[in-house]
Protein backbone atom coordinates (compact mmCIF):
# COMPACT_ATOMS: atom_id res chain seq x y z
CA UNK A 1 0.00 0.00 0.00
CA UNK A 2 1.15 3.52 -0.77
CA UNK A 3 2.25 5.64 2.14
CA UNK A 4 -0.20 8.40 2.99
CA UNK A 5 1.10 11.67 1.58
CA UNK A 6 -0.96 13.88 3.88
CA UNK A 7 -0.33 13.23 7.57
CA UNK A 8 -3.34 12.25 9.66
CA UNK A 9 -2.69 12.65 13.37
CA UNK A 10 -4.50 10.97 16.22
CA UNK A 11 -5.28 12.66 19.50
CA UNK A 12 -7.48 10.76 21.91
CA UNK A 13 -10.59 9.71 20.07
CA UNK A 14 -10.01 12.28 17.42
CA UNK A 15 -8.18 12.40 14.11
CA UNK A 16 -6.68 15.68 12.97
CA UNK A 17 -5.53 16.40 9.45
CA UNK A 18 -4.51 19.54 7.64
CA UNK A 19 -3.57 19.25 3.96
CA UNK A 20 -0.98 21.89 3.05
CA UNK A 21 -0.82 21.14 -0.66
CA UNK A 22 -3.36 21.59 -3.41
CA UNK A 23 -5.65 18.57 -3.44
CA UNK A 24 -5.85 17.53 -7.07
CA UNK A 25 -8.26 14.75 -8.01
CA UNK A 26 -5.98 11.75 -7.54
CA UNK A 27 -4.60 13.03 -4.27
CA UNK A 28 -8.10 13.85 -3.02
CA UNK A 29 -9.28 10.28 -3.62
CA UNK A 30 -6.19 8.88 -1.94
CA UNK A 31 -6.68 11.32 0.94
CA UNK A 32 -10.27 10.16 1.39
CA UNK A 33 -9.25 6.51 1.39
CA UNK A 34 -6.43 7.19 3.85
CA UNK A 35 -8.78 8.95 6.25
CA UNK A 36 -11.40 6.19 6.12
CA UNK A 37 -8.66 3.60 6.59
CA UNK A 38 -7.34 5.47 9.60
CA UNK A 39 -10.81 5.77 11.13
CA UNK A 40 -11.18 1.99 10.88
CA UNK A 41 -7.70 1.37 12.28
CA UNK A 42 -7.93 3.77 15.21
CA UNK A 43 -11.66 3.49 15.89
CA UNK A 44 -11.71 7.27 16.08
CA UNK A 45 -15.01 8.92 16.82
CA UNK A 46 -14.27 12.25 15.23
CA UNK A 47 -12.25 13.96 12.53
CA UNK A 48 -11.16 17.58 12.29
CA UNK A 49 -10.33 18.59 8.74
CA UNK A 50 -8.41 21.85 8.64
CA UNK A 51 -8.66 23.39 5.18
CA UNK A 52 -7.18 26.79 5.97
CA UNK A 53 -4.32 26.17 3.53
CA UNK A 54 -6.62 25.33 0.64
CA UNK A 55 -7.49 28.28 -1.53
CA UNK A 56 -8.99 26.52 -4.54
CA UNK A 57 -11.86 24.06 -4.27
CA UNK A 58 -13.54 22.33 -7.19
CA UNK A 59 -16.75 20.34 -7.19
CA UNK A 60 -14.84 17.06 -7.19
CA UNK A 61 -13.00 17.93 -3.99
CA UNK A 62 -16.26 19.09 -2.43
CA UNK A 63 -17.78 15.71 -3.24
CA UNK A 64 -14.82 13.93 -1.69
CA UNK A 65 -15.25 15.91 1.53
CA UNK A 66 -18.96 15.11 1.49
CA UNK A 67 -18.17 11.43 1.01
CA UNK A 68 -15.67 11.48 3.87
CA UNK A 69 -18.36 12.96 6.11
CA UNK A 70 -21.03 10.49 4.98
CA UNK A 71 -18.78 7.44 5.26
CA UNK A 72 -17.38 8.37 8.66
CA UNK A 73 -20.82 9.09 10.06
CA UNK A 74 -21.86 5.60 8.96
CA UNK A 75 -18.87 4.34 10.93
CA UNK A 76 -19.95 6.38 13.93
CA UNK A 77 -17.58 9.33 13.51
CA UNK A 78 -18.25 13.04 13.14
CA UNK A 79 -16.47 15.37 10.75
CA UNK A 80 -15.73 19.00 11.52
CA UNK A 81 -14.37 21.16 8.73
CA UNK A 82 -12.42 24.12 10.09
CA UNK A 83 -10.66 27.17 8.71
CA UNK A 84 -12.63 27.66 5.50
CA UNK A 85 -11.52 30.78 3.67
CA UNK A 86 -14.18 33.33 2.76
CA UNK A 87 -13.73 32.90 -0.99
CA UNK A 88 -13.86 29.11 -0.64
CA UNK A 89 -16.94 29.31 1.59
CA UNK A 90 -18.69 31.48 -1.00
CA UNK A 91 -17.67 29.13 -3.81
CA UNK A 92 -19.03 26.14 -1.89
CA UNK A 93 -22.36 27.85 -1.31
CA UNK A 94 -22.57 28.83 -4.96
CA UNK A 95 -21.87 25.23 -5.96
CA UNK A 96 -24.81 24.22 -3.80
CA UNK A 97 -22.76 22.31 -1.26
CA UNK A 98 -25.15 21.18 1.45
CA UNK A 99 -24.11 21.40 5.06
CA UNK A 100 -25.67 18.08 5.93
CA UNK A 101 -23.49 15.76 7.95
CA UNK A 102 -20.62 18.23 8.15
CA UNK A 103 -20.01 20.47 11.12
CA UNK A 104 -17.98 23.63 10.75
CA UNK A 105 -15.86 25.74 13.08
CA UNK A 106 -13.56 28.70 12.88
CA UNK A 107 -10.32 26.94 13.80
CA UNK A 108 -8.88 23.68 15.10
CA UNK A 109 -9.45 24.61 18.73
CA UNK A 110 -13.12 25.40 18.20
CA UNK A 111 -13.43 22.32 16.01
CA UNK A 112 -12.29 20.10 18.86
CA UNK A 113 -14.74 21.88 21.16
CA UNK A 114 -17.54 21.11 18.70
CA UNK A 115 -16.56 17.43 18.69
CA UNK A 116 -16.50 17.25 22.50
CA UNK A 117 -19.92 18.90 22.60
CA UNK A 118 -21.29 16.29 20.19
CA UNK A 119 -19.78 13.42 22.20
CA UNK A 120 -21.26 14.71 25.43
CA UNK A 121 -24.75 14.50 24.01
CA UNK B 1 -31.30 74.10 -68.32
CA UNK B 2 -29.81 77.36 -67.23
CA UNK B 3 -29.52 76.13 -63.67
CA UNK B 4 -27.70 73.01 -64.78
CA UNK B 5 -25.20 75.07 -66.70
CA UNK B 6 -24.43 77.40 -63.84
CA UNK B 7 -23.98 74.49 -61.48
CA UNK B 8 -21.48 72.62 -63.58
CA UNK B 9 -18.50 74.93 -63.25
CA UNK B 10 -19.03 75.18 -59.49
CA UNK B 11 -18.80 71.41 -59.09
CA UNK B 12 -15.75 71.32 -61.32
CA UNK B 13 -14.03 74.06 -59.38
CA UNK B 14 -14.65 72.41 -56.00
CA UNK B 15 -13.28 69.17 -57.36
CA UNK B 16 -10.33 71.11 -58.65
CA UNK B 17 -9.74 72.70 -55.25
CA UNK B 18 -10.06 69.28 -53.63
CA UNK B 19 -7.42 67.85 -55.93
CA UNK B 20 -5.23 70.83 -55.12
CA UNK B 21 -5.59 70.45 -51.37
CA UNK B 22 -5.02 66.72 -51.68
CA UNK B 23 -1.82 67.40 -53.56
CA UNK B 24 -0.74 70.02 -51.06
CA UNK B 25 -1.63 67.73 -48.17
CA UNK B 26 0.49 64.97 -49.68
CA UNK B 27 3.33 67.41 -50.21
CA UNK B 28 3.10 68.60 -46.60
CA UNK B 29 2.99 65.12 -45.12
CA UNK B 30 5.93 63.97 -47.24
CA UNK B 31 7.80 67.06 -46.14
CA UNK B 32 7.10 66.39 -42.47
CA UNK B 33 7.94 62.75 -42.94
CA UNK B 34 11.31 63.49 -44.53
CA UNK B 35 12.24 65.96 -41.83
CA UNK B 36 10.81 63.89 -39.02
CA UNK B 37 14.13 63.33 -37.24
CA UNK B 38 15.06 67.01 -37.30
CA UNK B 39 11.67 68.25 -36.08
CA UNK B 40 11.42 65.57 -33.44
CA UNK B 41 14.87 66.20 -32.00
CA UNK B 42 14.12 69.93 -31.89
CA UNK B 43 10.84 69.18 -30.13
CA UNK B 44 12.52 67.02 -27.50
CA UNK B 45 15.21 69.63 -27.00
CA UNK B 46 12.65 72.35 -26.41
CA UNK B 47 10.59 70.23 -24.03
CA UNK B 48 13.73 69.32 -22.10
CA UNK B 49 14.66 73.01 -22.00
CA UNK B 50 11.39 73.68 -20.21
CA UNK B 51 11.93 70.72 -17.87
CA UNK B 52 8.84 68.88 -19.10
CA UNK B 53 10.53 65.52 -19.54
CA UNK B 54 12.47 65.31 -16.28
CA UNK B 55 10.49 62.31 -15.05
CA UNK B 56 10.91 60.20 -18.20
CA UNK B 57 13.82 57.97 -19.19
CA UNK B 58 15.61 58.56 -22.54
CA UNK B 59 14.08 55.41 -24.08
CA UNK B 60 10.61 56.49 -22.96
CA UNK B 61 11.13 59.95 -24.46
CA UNK B 62 12.35 58.41 -27.72
CA UNK B 63 9.45 55.94 -27.95
CA UNK B 64 6.66 58.27 -26.89
CA UNK B 65 7.78 61.19 -29.04
CA UNK B 66 8.04 58.92 -32.06
CA UNK B 67 4.57 57.50 -31.51
CA UNK B 68 3.06 60.96 -31.03
CA UNK B 69 4.84 62.32 -34.10
CA UNK B 70 3.73 59.40 -36.28
CA UNK B 71 0.16 59.61 -34.97
CA UNK B 72 -0.07 63.32 -35.81
CA UNK B 73 1.33 62.63 -39.28
CA UNK B 74 -1.16 59.81 -39.80
CA UNK B 75 -4.05 62.12 -38.86
CA UNK B 76 -2.80 64.67 -41.39
CA UNK B 77 -2.37 62.05 -44.09
CA UNK B 78 -5.59 60.10 -43.71
CA UNK B 79 -7.87 62.74 -42.19
CA UNK B 80 -9.03 60.08 -39.74
CA UNK B 81 -8.56 60.77 -36.05
CA UNK B 82 -9.43 57.36 -34.68
CA UNK B 83 -5.78 56.42 -34.15
CA UNK B 84 -5.16 59.64 -32.23
CA UNK B 85 -8.26 59.12 -30.11
CA UNK B 86 -7.26 55.58 -29.24
CA UNK B 87 -3.68 56.53 -28.49
CA UNK B 88 -4.56 59.47 -26.29
CA UNK B 89 -7.17 57.47 -24.39
CA UNK B 90 -4.67 54.70 -23.70
CA UNK B 91 -2.06 57.27 -22.78
CA UNK B 92 -4.41 58.97 -20.34
CA UNK B 93 -4.86 55.63 -18.59
CA UNK B 94 -1.25 54.49 -18.72
CA UNK B 95 1.28 54.79 -15.97
CA UNK B 96 3.66 56.81 -18.15
CA UNK B 97 1.31 59.63 -17.45
CA UNK B 98 1.77 59.38 -13.72
CA UNK B 99 5.25 60.77 -14.33
CA UNK B 100 3.90 63.75 -16.30
CA UNK B 101 1.06 66.04 -15.33
CA UNK B 102 -1.71 66.95 -17.73
CA UNK B 103 -0.47 70.52 -18.18
CA UNK B 104 3.01 69.21 -18.98
CA UNK B 105 1.62 66.98 -21.70
CA UNK B 106 -0.56 69.72 -23.16
CA UNK B 107 2.43 72.09 -23.03
CA UNK B 108 4.46 69.47 -24.88
CA UNK B 109 1.81 69.16 -27.60
CA UNK B 110 1.60 72.95 -27.91
CA UNK B 111 5.37 73.08 -28.41
CA UNK B 112 5.07 70.48 -31.16
CA UNK B 113 2.38 72.60 -32.83
CA UNK B 114 4.63 75.68 -32.71
CA UNK B 115 7.58 73.78 -34.12
CA UNK B 116 5.49 72.50 -37.00
CA UNK B 117 4.20 76.01 -37.68
CA UNK B 118 7.71 77.48 -37.64
CA UNK B 119 9.02 74.74 -39.86
CA UNK B 120 6.19 75.27 -42.37
CA UNK B 121 6.79 79.01 -42.34
CA UNK B 122 10.51 78.61 -42.97
CA UNK B 123 9.89 76.21 -45.81
CA UNK B 124 7.23 78.22 -47.62
CA UNK B 125 8.18 81.80 -46.70
CA UNK B 126 9.21 82.58 -50.28
CA UNK B 127 5.71 81.74 -51.47
CA UNK B 128 3.13 83.46 -49.21
CA UNK B 129 0.07 82.14 -51.12
CA UNK B 130 1.21 78.57 -50.81
CA UNK B 131 2.14 79.15 -47.17
CA UNK B 132 -1.38 80.37 -46.46
CA UNK B 133 -2.89 77.35 -48.22
CA UNK B 134 -0.64 74.93 -46.32
CA UNK B 135 -1.60 76.60 -43.08
CA UNK B 136 -5.22 76.14 -44.05
CA UNK B 137 -4.58 72.40 -44.13
CA UNK B 138 -2.29 72.17 -41.15
CA UNK B 139 -4.08 74.35 -38.61
CA UNK B 140 -7.41 72.45 -38.40
CA UNK B 141 -5.53 69.19 -37.95
CA UNK B 142 -3.45 70.64 -35.11
CA UNK B 143 -6.54 72.11 -33.46
CA UNK B 144 -8.39 68.84 -33.72
CA UNK B 145 -5.54 66.80 -32.24
CA UNK B 146 -5.15 69.17 -29.27
CA UNK B 147 -8.88 69.06 -28.76
CA UNK B 148 -8.91 65.27 -28.72
CA UNK B 149 -6.03 65.18 -26.24
CA UNK B 150 -7.65 67.63 -23.84
CA UNK B 151 -10.99 65.89 -24.01
CA UNK B 152 -9.41 62.50 -23.32
CA UNK B 153 -7.67 63.79 -20.21
CA UNK B 154 -10.79 65.44 -18.88
CA UNK B 155 -12.81 62.28 -19.50
CA UNK B 156 -10.19 60.12 -17.80
CA UNK B 157 -9.99 62.37 -14.78
CA UNK B 158 -13.76 62.49 -14.47
CA UNK B 159 -14.09 58.71 -14.63
CA UNK B 160 -11.32 58.28 -12.04
CA UNK B 161 -13.03 60.68 -9.65
CA UNK B 162 -16.36 58.94 -10.21
CA UNK B 163 -14.82 55.54 -9.53
CA UNK B 164 -13.20 56.71 -6.30
CA UNK B 165 -16.43 58.29 -5.16
CA UNK B 166 -18.36 55.12 -5.85
CA UNK B 167 -15.83 53.08 -3.88
CA UNK B 168 -16.08 55.47 -0.95
CA UNK B 169 -19.85 55.44 -0.99
CA UNK B 170 -19.88 51.64 -1.23
CA UNK B 171 -17.59 51.39 1.78
CA UNK B 172 -19.72 53.78 3.79
CA UNK B 173 -22.91 51.96 2.88
CA UNK B 174 -21.87 48.75 4.64
CA UNK B 175 -20.57 49.73 8.07
CA UNK B 176 -19.72 47.04 10.59
CA UNK B 177 -20.26 47.90 14.24
CA UNK B 178 -18.55 46.01 17.05
CA UNK B 179 -21.37 45.51 19.50
CA UNK B 180 -19.76 43.12 21.93
CA UNK B 181 -16.88 40.70 22.02
CA UNK B 182 -17.84 38.18 19.35
CA UNK B 183 -20.86 40.13 18.16
CA UNK B 184 -20.86 42.41 15.14
CA UNK B 185 -23.75 44.27 13.65
CA UNK B 186 -24.38 45.59 10.18
CA UNK B 187 -27.34 47.94 9.86
CA UNK B 188 -28.54 48.39 6.29
CA UNK B 189 -30.48 51.49 5.43
CA UNK B 190 -31.84 52.50 2.05
CA UNK B 191 -31.87 50.51 -1.15
CA UNK B 192 -30.52 46.99 -1.03
CA UNK B 193 -29.62 45.89 -4.55
CA UNK B 194 -27.46 42.98 -5.58
CA UNK B 195 -24.34 45.15 -5.86
CA UNK B 196 -24.74 46.28 -2.27
CA UNK B 197 -25.59 42.74 -1.16
CA UNK B 198 -22.31 41.62 -2.72
CA UNK B 199 -20.48 44.35 -0.84
CA UNK B 200 -22.15 43.21 2.40
CA UNK B 201 -21.10 39.61 1.77
CA UNK B 202 -17.55 40.56 1.01
CA UNK B 203 -17.04 42.80 4.01
CA UNK B 204 -18.70 40.36 6.42
CA UNK B 205 -16.74 37.34 5.19
CA UNK B 206 -13.53 39.32 5.14
CA UNK B 207 -14.14 40.51 8.68
CA UNK B 208 -14.94 37.03 9.95
CA UNK B 209 -11.84 35.52 8.38
CA UNK B 210 -9.72 38.32 9.83
CA UNK B 211 -11.13 37.92 13.31
CA UNK B 212 -10.12 34.24 13.62
CA UNK B 213 -12.71 33.65 16.33
CA UNK B 214 -16.35 32.70 16.28
CA UNK B 215 -18.58 35.65 15.57
CA UNK B 216 -22.28 36.26 15.60
CA UNK B 217 -23.17 38.71 12.88
CA UNK B 218 -26.45 40.57 13.12
CA UNK B 219 -27.72 41.87 9.81
CA UNK B 220 -30.34 44.48 10.52
CA UNK B 221 -32.46 45.15 7.46
CA UNK B 222 -35.14 47.21 9.19
CA UNK B 223 -34.19 50.21 7.11
CA UNK B 224 -34.64 48.75 3.67
CA UNK B 225 -37.72 49.41 1.60
CA UNK B 226 -37.81 46.43 -0.74
CA UNK B 227 -35.95 43.29 -1.69
CA UNK B 228 -35.70 41.25 -4.90
CA UNK B 229 -35.02 37.57 -5.51
CA UNK B 230 -31.39 37.99 -6.47
CA UNK B 231 -30.59 40.06 -3.41
CA UNK B 232 -32.45 37.69 -1.10
CA UNK B 233 -30.54 34.78 -2.59
CA UNK B 234 -27.30 36.62 -2.08
CA UNK B 235 -28.07 37.12 1.59
CA UNK B 236 -29.05 33.47 1.98
CA UNK B 237 -25.77 32.44 0.43
CA UNK B 238 -23.92 34.73 2.80
CA UNK B 239 -25.64 33.10 5.76
CA UNK B 240 -24.58 29.66 4.52
CA UNK B 241 -21.02 30.78 3.76
CA UNK B 242 -20.67 32.27 7.22
CA UNK B 243 -21.95 29.02 8.68
CA UNK B 244 -19.34 27.12 6.69
CA UNK B 245 -16.69 29.34 8.20
CA UNK B 246 -17.85 28.37 11.66
CA UNK B 247 -19.67 31.56 12.55
CA UNK B 248 -23.30 32.55 12.55
CA UNK B 249 -25.40 35.25 10.99
CA UNK B 250 -28.87 36.26 12.02
CA UNK B 251 -31.24 38.65 10.32
CA UNK B 252 -33.28 41.16 12.27
CA UNK B 253 -35.92 43.74 11.55
CA UNK B 254 -37.57 42.23 8.51
CA UNK B 255 -40.48 44.56 7.84
CA UNK B 256 -43.93 43.19 7.08
CA UNK B 257 -43.83 44.15 3.40
CA UNK B 258 -40.34 42.70 2.97
CA UNK B 259 -41.49 39.52 4.74
CA UNK B 260 -44.48 39.32 2.40
CA UNK B 261 -42.20 39.75 -0.59
CA UNK B 262 -39.88 37.00 0.65
CA UNK B 263 -42.78 34.62 1.13
CA UNK B 264 -44.33 35.53 -2.22
CA UNK B 265 -41.02 34.99 -3.96
CA UNK B 266 -40.86 31.56 -2.37
CA UNK B 267 -37.56 32.15 -0.62
CA UNK B 268 -36.88 29.52 2.00
CA UNK B 269 -35.67 31.08 5.22
CA UNK B 270 -35.73 27.84 7.20
CA UNK B 271 -32.51 27.21 9.04
CA UNK B 272 -31.87 30.93 9.29
CA UNK B 273 -32.36 32.66 12.59
CA UNK B 274 -34.51 35.75 12.28
CA UNK B 275 -35.65 38.17 14.96
CA UNK B 276 -38.12 40.98 14.68
CA UNK B 277 -35.99 43.71 16.24
CA UNK B 278 -32.33 44.50 16.59
CA UNK B 279 -32.75 44.28 20.35
CA UNK B 280 -34.06 40.74 20.18
CA UNK B 281 -31.22 39.88 17.85
CA UNK B 282 -28.76 41.16 20.42
CA UNK B 283 -30.52 39.17 23.13
CA UNK B 284 -30.17 36.05 20.98
CA UNK B 285 -26.45 36.73 20.57
CA UNK B 286 -25.98 37.23 24.33
CA UNK B 287 -27.89 34.03 24.94
CA UNK B 288 -25.59 32.16 22.58
CA UNK B 289 -22.53 33.61 24.27
CA UNK B 290 -24.04 32.74 27.67
CA UNK B 291 -24.01 36.38 28.67
CA UNK B 292 -26.60 38.06 30.85
CA UNK B 293 -27.28 41.73 31.22
CA UNK B 294 -28.36 42.69 34.75
CA UNK B 295 -28.97 45.92 36.58
CA UNK B 296 -26.34 46.90 39.12
CA UNK B 297 -27.96 47.53 42.44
Amino acid sequence: MEKPSIPILKSGDCLITSPQVALHDKLAVQFKNDILQRIVETKAKGLVLDVSAIDVVDSFLVRQIGEIAAASSIMGGHVVVVGLRPEVAMALVEMGFSLEGVHTAVNLEKGLEVLHKIWRR
Amino acid sequence: MLKGKTQEPIIESTVLIDVDTQKLKRELSTLLEHNAEEIRSQWIKEMQGQGLLAALSPTEIEEQSKVIYDTCLLCLKTGSYEVAQKYVASMAKKAVLQAMTVDQIIAGLLILRDIYARFIFEWYQKNPTKWRNVNGIYEPVARRILNIATQAFVAERESTIKQLQQQEVAKLSTPIADVWEGVIMMPIVGVLDSARAKQITESLLERISREKTELIAILSIGGIAAIDTQTANYILRTVHAIKLMGSEMIITGIRPDVATTLVTLGIDLSGIVTRSTMREGLEYAFDKLKLKVTKTS
